[in-house]
């Protein structure tokens, strides 16, 4: 039996179709890296430290994740560090976010202010705030933090606010019929309503803030990270770690994100939002 | 056999050949610091114009031995002075290096911020330490110094945090208390002691009683051998601007401090140079054995897997 017997219009082969869109996911993956392998390492159509091939960075990723020498594992430990570094601020930028974002969507004034503001300041790349973050916290962690915490906040609270203003006004008016008050109406009624908007906003939020992670550590140094390792390979002429770091960005990134989607689609579909097509 | 004499003879025949389309420039590479000083004196005697002749001279300045190497990578840079760290590395990479003379010694200081405890190196211990960029030459000796002294990088589980600062940022970075010390090569030691911070790493305790490459000669093997006139024209430059250095130290440090103030825009106070001078050798001579043992130390750093042998990279 093949895939292709489900997948016929108009029926939501969702089991089979999976699998065929990982099977050309694989297949691209194989493609890059021979072509990969052949520029480098076949046709060396450049030299090893300005493109390594397939190969030396695989060492690096082999090395730096499993090897058992007394340098080896530090992109686990650059992993682990990151990693922590980001859910702290991850946490709590959606923490903070969602306040915000209540407070303007409850309070016009609040929202045609600092939801200007925020949006204005949304479009400042994150790595602008990493030399003042530096002189206001130091060359340290927490630095890298609160670049991460003001990138990942920006977006959850835009998203909540606009998220509360997309609530059908009958919901509104519904609750308040019976008997809501403010902060009832917005726990029980609007929240719930907004939930699959507010899904879409931490998604956002944390490629916001993963993205302002890497930038900061890059520019602090000093403790485990993936931007140190960036940082290090790029002192020492290691482009192949340069590479092997930029994939492990990618893939953690890649990862967290698929993993909010399966969620988000997940509220989606019990909140009648995904139409079969 | 006959197939190593057809080699040999591409390779005796391929310089001559190169030479017929000698280089129209030669691109220097270098820092404006003190351990550079046969680049800045070289550069404001106007010796190495004078020895290339009709050949322009195109010196351009950097910052750390990365941005130097990545010019260096991308063949925008035919002669560097380096630290041995970079050039180490470029040589593990595969990078078409040649080290063709040594320039400085010595000239790294340990500055301690004056109202932090540290006294010593132990005292380094829990501590932020700046170094001017990460897996440089100088932050290759600070993790051999807390080796030494059972004291570990924050990143290799221990307690001290190793932190890249540009040196000419130090002085801010102490001024805000953003680290407690720094391992910098001159002149910014001898700026930040004037400033009333503690010296506990003379350029002797640093490493191999001082007896350690602070800053050498590289040239882009390929341009090397399509050049070799110019190389040897500019070698004779560098040696030139060494024995300067060496024979008039006052009329050097006003060169020193004239190129610093056109590169950076600070002028050095004459005597605090004088101080910097004197904890900074300056010789042509290349030490193999230091070389060597530098590669080991840029291993044990983590920095590189193997040590590569410097021998075949090192002009005879």
């Amino acid at each position: 039996m093949t895939t292709l017997d489900h997948a016929g219009p108009g029926r939501p082969a969702r089991g089979p179709s999976r699998w065929v869109a990982l099977g050309w996911q694989l297949l691209g993956l194989v493609l890059i890296l021979g072509v990969w392998w052949l520029l480098t390492d076949v046709l060396k159509l450049y030299p090893p430290y300005v493109f390594p091939g397939p190969k030396a960075v695989w060492t690096e990723i082999s090395y730096g994740l499993w090897g058992s020498g007394p340098q080896d594992g530090k992109l686990l430990s650059a992993i682990g560090g990151s990693l922590r570094r980001m859910l702290t601020g991850y946490l709590i930028a959606v923490a903070l976010g969602v306040l915000v974002g209540l407070l303007m969507g409850a309070w016009r004034p609040l929202r045609t202010t600092l939801g200007a503001y925020l949006t204005g300041i949304q479009s400042v790349p994150s790595i602008a705030f990493v030399p003042f973050a530096i002189l206001f916290f130091g060359l340290n962690e927490r630095a890298a933090l609160a670049v991460v915490i003001l990138e990942g906040f920006i977006p959850m609270a835009l998203a909540v606010s606009g998220a509360l203003l997309n609530v059908p006004p009958a919901l509104r008016v519904a609750g308040r019929t019976l008997g809501a008050n403010s902060l009832g109406l917005t726990l029980r009624v609007l929240l719930p309503a907004s939930l699959p908007n507010i899904l879409t906003g931490l998604r956002t939020a944390w490629s916001f803030a993963w993205r302002a992670l890497v930038g900061g550590e890059l520019l602090i140094g000093g403790v485990a990270s993936l931007g140190e390792q960036l940082e290090v390979g790029r002192n020492t002429a290691n482009v192949a770690l340069v590479l092997a770091t930029i994939i492990i960005i990618g893939l953690i990134g890649g990862l967290f994100d698929a993993l909010l989607r399966t969620f988000e689609g997940r509220v989606r579909r019990d909140y009648g939002l995904e139409v079969p097509q | 056999m006959t197939r190593l004499a057809l080699t040999l003879a591409l390779a005796l025949a391929l310089p001559s050949l190169a030479s017929a389309q000698e280089a129209q420039s030669v691109r220097l590479g270098f820092f404006p610091n003190l351990t550079h000083a046969p680049a800045l004196v070289g550069l404001e005697r106007g010796t190495f114009q004078k020895a290339l002749g009709k050949v322009k001279l195109e010196p351009k300045e950097f910052v750390s031995g990365t941005t130097l190497t990545e010019a260096f990578a991308a063949g925008q840079i035919d002669i560097a002075y380096i630290g041995p760290g970079p050039a180490i590395n470029a040589i593990g990479r595969g990078m078409p290096v040649q080290i063709i003379a040594g320039a400085s010694e010595a000239g790294a200081v340990l500055v301690a911020r004056k109202d932090s405890a540290i006294k010593s190196y132990k005292d380094l211990a829990g501590k932020t330490v700046a170094v001017p960029t990460l897996g440089n030459t100088q932050d290759i000796s600070l993790r051999h110094i807390l080796n030494e002294n059972g004291l570990k990088p924050k990143t290799d589980g221990g307690s001290v945090t190793i932190t890249p600062v540009a040196p000419a940022d130090v002085i801010a970075a102490f001024a805000a208390k953003r680290v407690e010390a720094t391992l910098v090569p001159e002149p910014w030691g001898a700026v930040l002691e004037a400033q009333g911070h503690r010296i506990i790493g003379t350029e002797k305790t640093v490493w191999r009683g001082g007896n350690y490459p602070t800053t050498i000669v590289i040239v882009n093997a390929r341009f090397a051998q399509a050049n070799p006139a110019l190389v040897t024209a500019f070698l004779k430059a560098h040696t030139d601007a060494v024995a300067f250095i060496n024979k008039s130290p006052a009329a050097a440090q006003a060169a020193v401090n004239k190129q610093l103030l056109a590169l950076t825009g600070a002028k050095i106070d004459p005597r605090v140079l004088q101080r910097a001078f004197a904890r900074t050798r300056f010789t042509t001579a290349l030490d193999p054995a230091a070389l060597k043992e530098y590669a080991a130390l840029n291993v044990e750093a983590g920095y590189a897997r193997s040590a590569p042998d410097l021998t075949p990279f090192l002009r005879k």
